[in-house]
């Protein structure tokens, strides 16, 4: 049985995919609070409907001569978008807010305990199906 | 991995919070660092810069420093006719740091550098949770 491929897990491993991705653009913004010009990013929120639908798929160019360089792959998965209604900003141009910043980031780490832990309950369901844990 | 990427996206922004912490000092410490002699300019209030530069290894922007600059506000002047590098008027120029707003400034760097610290440690207990996973 392949876990990637049961519907909870792969929801599961998108979510984390999609919280790791957010923490390090919540990270880039706290390291630019003194920036000139930054505008905090967020991650687009992920939405329950789009989940559940299988995810595309992406075909990339075949490499027919050793001399080929491999396109970049796009790994940031989920679509990172400059914040817009921003609560204020600097005379320097800078709209990043500490506090704001650090909520969504014990937000982010809260869903990513929850997510963790409703990963391990789910693998402990599997163990008990399979008596080998009680 | 995508969380050590953001606890070292974290440690580029400490290290030029860091940075600025050393330039504010320097300029405490030059408070009084006025000209040797008569014509001659005073210290000069230094200010950092910062801008993004791309990190070609991680694949992602790092916070680096763009350049060191001086403050171009006017410099006091105190009525001191001994002093070597004093005008014809008896007045010598004396350096435009204020104190006030080196503590400010000082403030608000160890604010955005104890941010940072505090996106490591939960950066590090995300990647310890989910290597947590491995256990039973």
């Amino acid at each position: 049985m392949d876990l990637s491929k049961s519907p909870i897990f792969s929801l599961m491993q998108r979510r984390l995919g999609w919280l790791t991705q957010r923490q390090s653009v919540l990270a880039h913004n706290i390291a630019n609070a003194d920036t000139p010009n930054y505008k905090p990013k967020d991650l687009s929120k992920q939405s329950f409907q789009r989940m559940l639908e299988t995810p595309r798929t992406s075909i990339s160019m075949a490499q027919t001569s050793g001399a080929h360089i491999a396109p970049r792959e796009n790994k940031s998965a989920y679509r990172q978008e400059v914040v817009k209604d921003n609560y204020e900003s600097a005379l320097a141009g800078n709209a990043v807010v500490l506090e704001e910043q650090l909520m969504k980031v014990s937000e982010t780490q809260g869903a990513h305990t929850l997510a963790t832990n409703l990963y391990r309950k789910h693998v402990q369901m599997l163990k008990q199906a399979i008596g080998r844990d009680r | 991995m995508d969380l050590v990427k953001s606890i070292k996206i974290s440690a580029a922004g400490m290290k030029v919070q860091g940075a600025r912490l050393k330039i504010i000092a320097e300029n405490i410490a030059n408070a009084d660092s006025m000209a040797s002699q008569k014509g001659g300019i005073p210290y000069q209030r230094k200010i950092v810069n910062f801008h993004n530069v791309l990190d070609r290894e991680l694949g992602t922007h790092l916070v680096k420093i763009r350049n060191y600059d001086v403050d171009k506000a006017e410099f006091r002047k105190q009525y001191d006719p001994g002093h070597p590098a004093a005008d014809k008027d008896g007045y010598l120029k004396m350096p435009n740091v204020n104190a006030l707003i080196e503590m400010m400034d000082m403030r608000e760097a160890q604010r955005s550098y104890e941010a940072n610290l505090r996106i490591i440690q939960v950066s590090k207990s995300m990647i310890q949770r989910t290597i947590g996973l491995l256990g039973r």
